[in-house]
């Protein structure tokens, strides 16, 4: 994780960690598929009809999009049953959540009212929102999910360090699976602070060790591979691992890593954020939720993902392979047929 | 494995240095102060556990980052670190981030930026630290962190860890919290029969831990195992299974058993619900294991402080092993019902001869993180 140690993090005893499930909980953006072309596209998730519904009553709007992110990648990963309950080990499921604005809202909200009224205008179900956690507490309520819950507010990197993080959990043995959610909701405060219209965004994806994933059937989507938050984006991307630019087919960038000349290779390159507008920290788990589309695709190259850069404190690379499932042989030496 | 901390530092509202601290909690006296920062005529709550750094007449944004900056420069320097931490990951764990700027700068036009709220950007500037990571893990952050940094050391990652912790009051969790307590508190008066509820305190606190072999300081003690776990079960309000996994665990990963814990430093936020749930899992962990450990609860003296108040509670443990002395619950009397049997401190320090503390972080999202250390002998 650090740029001085990466190389344990490619130590080849250590648990391969894959992408099992995907979910949207994004307008326009209907499926996965779809982050890999033209952006906003038809359909998509609708939250003034997909925020609804008691499950969802005196939450933040937040918490509302994500758990409707994680319910979709539950199910896509077949851990969710068709009454929308969790059948995986729930003790030992990790919840980590990557967001920078997901309750800044709710914290505005309330000092204006105190500025008002005093704290008789509150109400008492905002509590939980006042502090940053609040999403991933509510997923993991709603789930029975009791392994480390964890929430990550880190800037622009944001995202792709949650998924780093969720990948720890699972190599060292705190967790047999984690959902990763990266979420912003729209709203004044958000838009005010970006300084441009803020939109919903939610997504998550599921991670699991691939023996694991293997042994239940289920299908991985890609390898998490490599990780590193560093000073800059040649120190992040070596010590993520990339050392063959060529092998990388597809990259990720966001608006500092979309300048030429960063990559020497041809890989092809999409900044959703252009597209997108701003998604903060939930970038790198959509990133992720692309880079799986396309190595599930069987699209030729690796797929890496970037964020920050100057103008922020580090730039984080997230270097994502086929998973075993979609690998060419050559790679599965040492496995008999 | 076991992890060395070589490096400690901490600020509250009664000192500004682990000693000062370990020092006033020994002395016991009331701390609490009338409400400064915020408006009084707005709140029901009249007393808070603030630190008096605020300049007249208002507040200021950033005071969480200033003392995440002092601790981790003087918790650095104990370690022999120097200032230059481009190639030490630094974990933080907060419960509000700079929520407080965030507030200062809607309503009232403070200058702040987006990449303010998180402490990566002034880790950059002061220690050009670029491995940095805030988590936002209420009031069990900064023992989750501990968590983490000891996964970073076991998995290879890194040598070195700075942990850390940070909060400064916030209007929005101050206010709610004074919404929702039926009976306001004056005080904060853990495991008390006059316990009210929780009133919030400021600071933060470092610790930088090590592989075993790695530093050049002396060890200050030894971490033998970090749980975290969630208790999925209600948003704000503690739940004795998940607080029992996650005891039974961090003596697991520590290689120990209930009858070994010498001193708990008990979450103790003073609100009715945690200390019966606190107190009574504890009674039902130590049942049968011998007389009880002695038990004291810091938030007494220094209020909650939220994210970094599990690395307080644990900078105090690494000093109250290296002295042998426990300091009381300032104004504990009459011990709440369930709390009987434990030996918690009362009026004095308590003189005791401790090897392994049990560390306790319980917080909203159900999130519990329990820390055992063993003294450095």
């Amino acid at each position: 994780m650090s740029a001085t140690g990466t190389t344990h993090t490619r130590n080849p005893s250590a648990r391969e960690v894959v992408v099992t499930g995907i979910g949207l909980a994004l307008p326009g953006v209907a499926t996965c598929g779809d982050l890999l072309g033209p952006l906003p596209g038809k359909g998509g998730f609708n939250p003034a009809t997909g925020l609804r519904g008691r499950d969802l009553r005196h939450k933040d709007r937040a918490s509302r999009l994500a758990l409707r992110a994680a319910g979709f990648a539950l199910h896509d990963s077949a851990l969710a049953d068709a009454d929308d309950a969790f059948t995986g080990a729930a003790d030992s499921t990790a919840v980590v959540v990557s967001t920078n604005l997901g309750n800044a809202d709710s914290v505005c909200e309330a000092t204006d009212t105190i500025t008002r009224e005093g704290v008789s205008g509150l109400s008492p179900l905002g509590l939980p929102q006042t502090s940053s956690n609040v999403i991933a507490g509510w997923v993991a309520i709603r789930y029975r999910l009791r392994g480390p819950n964890l929430t990550v507010c880190n800037g622009v990197t944001s995202g792709l360090d949650a998924l780093a993080w969720a990948r720890n959990l699972i190599v060292a043995g705190r967790a047999e699976a984690a959902v990763v959610i990266g979420v912003e909701p729209a709203g004044d405060v958000a838009t005010k602070v970006l300084g441009e219209q803020s939109t919903d965004a939610a997504v998550a994806v599921v991670l699991e060790p691939a023996d694991a994933a293997a042994s239940r059937g289920a299908r991985p989507r890609a390898t998490i591979t490599g990780y590193a938050r560093a000073r800059n984006l040649a120190a992040a991307m070596a010590a993520a691992g990339v050392t063959d630019e060529q092998a990388v087919g597809l990259w990720l960038v966001d608006k500092a890593g979309a300048a030429p000349g960063h990559l020497r290779s041809t890989a092809h390159r999409i900044d959703l954020e252009s597209q997108l507008g701003p998604l903060s920290g939930a970038l790198g788990v959509l990133q992720c939720a692309a880079a799986a589309a396309h190595l599930d695709s069987g699209a030729t190259g690796n797929a890496l993902a970037t964020a920050g850069g100057a103008c922020h404190d580090a730039t984080a690379a997230l270097l994502l392979t086929p998973s075993p499932a979609t690998r060419p042989p050559r790679q599965e030496r040492g496995e008999r047929p | 494995m076991t992890w060395d901390i070589t490096g400690m530092a901490a600020v509250a509202n009664i000192g500004a240095s682990p000693r000062e601290i370990f020092a006033a909690l020994c002395a016991g006296r009331e701390s609490r102060k009338p409400l400064k920062g915020f408006d009084p005529d707005k709140y029901r709550a009249a007393y808070a556990y603030e630190i008096d750094d605020r300049p007249n007449g208002g507040d200021i944004p950033r005071r969480a980052t200033g003392w995440l900056t002092t601790v981790v420069r003087q918790a650095a320097a104990d370690a022999g670190l120097g200032e230059d931490l481009s190639q030490v990951p630094v974990l933080v764990g907060t419960t509000m981030r700079e929520q407080r700027s965030l507030e200062l700068w809607w309503r009232d036009d403070a200058e702040v930026a987006l990449d303010d709220l998180h402490f990566g950007t002034v880790l950059k500037a002061a220690f050009g630290a670029s491995t940095t990571y805030t988590f936002a893990g209420a009031c069990s952050a900064s023992l989750y962190a501990l968590g983490l940094a000891t996964d970073l050391i076991e998995l290879g990652i890194a040598d070195t860890v700075m942990v850390a912790g940070t909060d400064a009051a916030t209007e929005s969790g101050f206010g709610t919290l004074d919404r929702v307590q039926n009976d306001i508190p004056d005080a904060l008066r853990p495991f008390d029969a006059t316990h009210k509820g929780m009133l919030m305190g400021e600071g933060a606190a470092a610790v930088v831990v090590q592989r075993t072999g790695t530093g050049n300081e002396p060890v200050h003690a030894r971490v033998r195992g970090v749980s975290m776990n969630c208790d999925a079960h209600h948003a704000t309000a503690p739940d004795p299974d998940g607080i029992t996994r996650a005891m039974r665990d961090a003596y697991r990963r520590a290689g120990v058993g209930a009858q070994d814990i010498d001193l708990v430093m008990l979450h103790g936020s003073g609100t009715p619900l945690n200390d019966l749930t606190e107190s009574s899992v504890l009674r039902h962990i130590f049942h049968g294991t011998g007389a009880s450990p002695r038990m004291t609860a810091i938030k007494a003296m220094t209020g909650h402080t939220l994210g970094g108040s599990g690395l307080l509670s644990l900078v105090m443990a690494v000093l109250a092993m290296k002295e042998g002395t426990v300091p009381p619950v300032l104004g504990l009397t009459d011990p709440i019902p369930e709390a009987a049997g434990l030996d918690l401190v009362q009026g004095t320090p308590a003189t005791a001869d401790l090897t392994f503390a049990q560390i306790d972080a319980f917080g909203f999202g159900g999130i519990n993180a329990v820390a055992i250390l063993e003294a450095a002998r």
